[in-house]
């Protein structure tokens, strides 16, 4: 057992060393397998060669200081079925994730300290940080843990953790039927899934392999919660228990959320005195304008039509993220006329992608191509991106019985603006293959009603740390939020095979194969990877944009 | 005077009910969106069909909006699935920051464009006329989103004069108010000073003006005490019906400066299908509605002695 103080080094992280060693994998997917596979972040850097402290600070940081952030504050009653971003960031500051993604994409150990993974992949061991405290006073333990997880995957629950934790989740046939006759299938955590072994060791029995644990952790909706968080109201805004480095002093929804440090983290403590999250509505505009007016030192986000005023004002500063957050213009395999593979495709050779880009996005970004893996994920096999062929288009289309050409409606949302855009310069694109698309512009709010049931529609993805886990989200058959319909039995074995791949080269053999499958299904013609960026006050210092904006404010200073 | 009120009040609540069940059957339309906004986009079929169950609505519609009028008229509006809390939570405040915003905009508004048309009607024709007139003309229309984007630019991003938005973070501030008064009148004045206008105009034109101007009073005067009231009466029915127009022009307003009033509520709800809140919205705008309708015909009967209550 004294070993075992050391955590048991995963057969593969020798081999992991002798890949990066001699070039085969790059230092940052060694950290990240690394980390995953349950080394710890120090060792892990240790082990790449290189100090965990990477950059030479300019100035010494100086405590004190309120920051003044631009962002929807909207309910929070609970993070399990948060749904946006900001909610979780309000609540990031107050409770905390058992991981964590930093900026750079690696994930390293939070409240867990370390974790280990068999060798199968299906059996994960956490272990979780002694001496954390809750703001209540009660020591953080094993039980926290397991009512998270058993409360996640109760579908009373409504939390969305239940797609995110797939491999713990078994569906049962409740015998009753719904109106249209079809069995109503429960799906609810598995028996045994989530075992205590002892006060700060948990175990998670998987049905299958699984290697993006540690990432699926720190979702937004992942917060960790006080063990009697239902028994004491489950209202996080009414009763804000947690282990995190804040407390919330102050919470009016839509207008704002007033958090102060707290005294007693178990941490290291963080610079900033307080946090002052201020609702500006949905108006892109207002933000920006309550930063330039010096109401706020910093807007949760800054949209690509707006970097021009921000470079102009000498007070400010831009922050960029390169990310794998994209949009998709997705058609439904099973319903007319995209049933049939050739109008899909169709659609999928008029686009050119690098004219996208700059077209709808000012060229900030990567094109895409087609099959959902970007290349800033790891494992992404490179090829070429596919060119417009319109006389392709034209005879697929011909052949599926268009020879007039067809005519198409895609629903987008109206925010940000960039999704209009791509959605106007793909219509033109189709227009000389003779697609006619019409454009169906929507309030955000009522698009996200329909985003899983429209024939044809245009949706935005966030950023996701590998491959792997976009795939088994959106294109798996018959998974929640598989918004294309698509299903292929095929791929859904290679996904398997990938899903359980350590080693990054045979992973990436597997997506080439995935990749290639997808653009084949023509599912989806996806234009452009896109950055994000934020604005911020130039006395904001240390301030890292996330590339899903998730807000880790820890080491933020004002000066 | 008691049967005029009774009988204002009994059409109150007869609007009130009627658009009360319109917009429950409207956004009866679809109920399932009500566990999408509650859960998420990316919540399941299951969870969705659990949360309806939990919260009541697979109960009779006719059941369900009894109750809700029922606890309406006890003063219990609801609770709001978009913010999670009681309606009346939210609703008051808001509508109380519109009052202020509506009040500074009344206070500048009213006497410029009295002012203003006045002026103009004296003379029809003459050269300030024409220059008021256009002046009011083109302001009005100047729609405010346009507007408050220009006053933005210049006043904001410019010349860095103003805040930029008018959340009131720091506790009420006439600084942050400025902005969407501003819009606010220039979007309204010229209309309320072309009705002064009109209204001036044609009372300059009575024989009792051009008598008491031919028996030789000054000519302040004949427009101070003969003129004026007569003038005032239709301006007076013209601004009342502002009241209306102020509840729903405060949206593009408070939505682009972020101003936390009723208007912004009312979008977000909205946008939301945020059945409760959207209800109580719209009692509150039936209850402006005919509220101020009363009170300019009482107003009115009080400023021309011709019409008295029978």
């Amino acid at each position: 057992m004294t070993d075992q103080r050391e955590g048991k080094l995963h057969p593969y992280i020798p081999e992991l060393k002798d890949q990066l060693d001699r070039g085969r994998i790059d230092r940052r997917e060694f950290l990240r397998t690394a980390t995953l596979l349950g080394l710890s972040a120090t060792a892990a850097y240790a082990m790449a060669g290189q100090p965990l402290v990477s950059t030479a600070r300019a100035a010494t940081p100086k405590k004190g200081g309120n920051l003044r952030v631009s962002m929807r504050c909207q309910e929070m009653t609970d993070p399990a079925t948060f749904d946006w971003t900001e909610k979780s960031n309000v609540a990031r500051q107050i409770v905390e994730y058992l991981t964590i993604t930093g900026p750079d994409n690696v994930t390293r150990p939070y409240l867990c300290e370390r974790w280990e993974a068999s060798d199968d992949l299906k059996t994960w061991t956490l272990h979780l940080r002694k001496g954390v405290t809750w703001s209540n006073g009660d020591a953080f333990n094993a039980d926290d843990v397991a009512f998270n997880f058993t409360r996640w995957l109760d579908p009373n629950t409504g939390s969305s953790n239940i797609g995110l934790f797939a491999s713990m989740v078994s569906e049962t046939d409740t015998g009753q039927k719904d109106d249209s006759g079809k069995p109503i299938i429960s799906k609810s955590m598995t028996e045994g899934a989530v075992e205590k072994v002892d006060d700060h060791t948990v175990r998670l029995n998987l049905n299958r392999a699984e290697l993006a644990l540690p990432e699926n952790l720190y979702n937004y909706p992942t917060a960790i919660v006080h063990r009697r968080f239902s028994d004491e109201g489950g209202d996080l805004s009414r009763n804000p228990v947690g282990t995190g480095p804040f407390a919330l002093k102050n919470f009016s929804v839509g207008e704002r959320a007033d958090l102060v440090r707290r005294d007693d983290y178990w941490g290291e403590a963080p610079y900033l005195d307080a946090i002052t999250n201020l609702d500006h509505g949905d108006d892109a505009g207002a933000g920006l304008a309550a930063l330039v007016s010096d109401q706020v030192d910093l807007v949760y986000e800054t949209f690509v039509e707006q970097i021009d005023i921000v470079a102009k004002m000498p007070n400010l500063q831009l922050y960029e993220a390169v990310t794998a957050q994209t949009g998709v213009a997705r058609m439904q395999m099973d319903v007319a006329p995209f049933d049939d593979v050739r109008v899909r495709t169709a659609v999928r050779l008029c686009q050119d992608h690098e004219r996208l880009l700059e077209l709808a996005y000012r060229g900030k970004g990567a094109p895409a191509q087609d099959h959902h893996v970007a290349p800033v994920h790891p494992e992404y096999a490179p090829m070429p991106t596919p060119k417009q062929d319109y006389a392709r288009a034209k005879q697929l289309l011909a052949e599926a019985g268009y020879s007039d050409g067809i005519d198409l409606k895609i629903d987008c949302k109206k925010e940000p603006p960039w999704e209009v855009a791509v959605a106007q310069a793909l219509a033109e694109m189709c227009k000389p293959a003779g697609i006619r698309v019409a454009i169906n512009v929507m309030p955000n709010a009522q698009y996200w009603e329909i985003w899983d049931q429209t024939p044809f529609g245009f949706t935005a993805w966030t950023h996701r740390p590998l491959g792997v886990m976009v795939l088994n989200l959106g294109y798996r058959s018959g998974v929640p939020w598989n918004e294309s319909h698509h299903e292929n039995p095929e791929f859904d074995r290679v996904l398997d095979l990938a899903g359980a791949a350590l080693d990054v080269d045979e992973r990436r053999k597997h997506m080439a194969e995935l990749q290639r499958i997808l653009q084949e299904d023509a599912v989806i013609a996806q234009p452009l990877w896109r950055s994000v960026f934020a604005a911020g006050n130039k006395r904001v210092q240390d301030y890292t944009l996330h590339p899903t904006i998730y807000h880790q404010l820890n080491k933020v200073w004002m000066s | 005077m008691l049967v005029f009120f009774a009988k204002r009040l009994g059409y109150m609540a007869l609007t009130m009910f009627a658009v009360s069940l319109l917009v429950y059957l409207l956004l009866e339309i679809n109920v399932e969106s009500v566990a999408v906004r509650v859960l998420g986009p990316y919540s399941n079929d299951e969870q969705r069909y659990l949360w309806l169950e939990a919260h009541g609505y697979f109960e009779p519609l006719w059941y369900r909006y009894l109750s809700w009028l029922g606890n309406f008229v006890m003063g219990d509006f609801g609770d709001s699935v978009r913010f999670k809390v009681p309606v009346a939570d939210i609703l008051w405040p808001r509508l109380w920051n519109t009052a202020i915003l509506g009040f500074w905009t009344f206070a500048v508004m009213i006497p410029l464009s009295l002012v203003l048309g006045v002026l103009a009607g004296m003379k029809e024709g003459s050269r300030l006329d024409r220059a008021i007139s256009v002046t009011s003309i083109a302001t009005t229309s100047v729609p405010e989103f346009a507007s408050a984007v220009f006053f933005a630019a210049i006043l904001v991003f410019w010349f860095k004069l103003l805040p930029g938005t008018s959340g009131m973070a720091d506790g009420f501030s006439f600084k942050e108010l400025i902005l969407p008064v501003l819009v606010l009148v220039v979007y309204d004045f010229g209309y309320v000073a072309r009705m002064t206008r009109a209204s001036m105009a044609e009372v300059m034109t009575a024989p009792y003006i051009r008598t008491a101007v031919l028996k030789g009073l000054p000519y302040h005067k004949v427009i101070l005490k003969h003129a004026l009231r007569n003038a005032l009466i239709a301006p007076f029915t013209v601004i009342m019906l502002q009241l209306n127009w102020l509840l729903s022009g405060v949206i593009v307003v408070e939505f682009f400066f972020a101003y936390k009033g009723f208007g912004a509520l009312l979008l977000e709800a909205s946008l939301n299908n945020d059945g409760f809140l959207i209800e109580a919205c719209a009692m509150v705008a039936v209850f402006v509605a005919v509220g101020s309708q009363t009170l300019a015909d009482i107003g009115y009967t009080y400023l021309n002695p011709r019409i008295r209550f029978s």
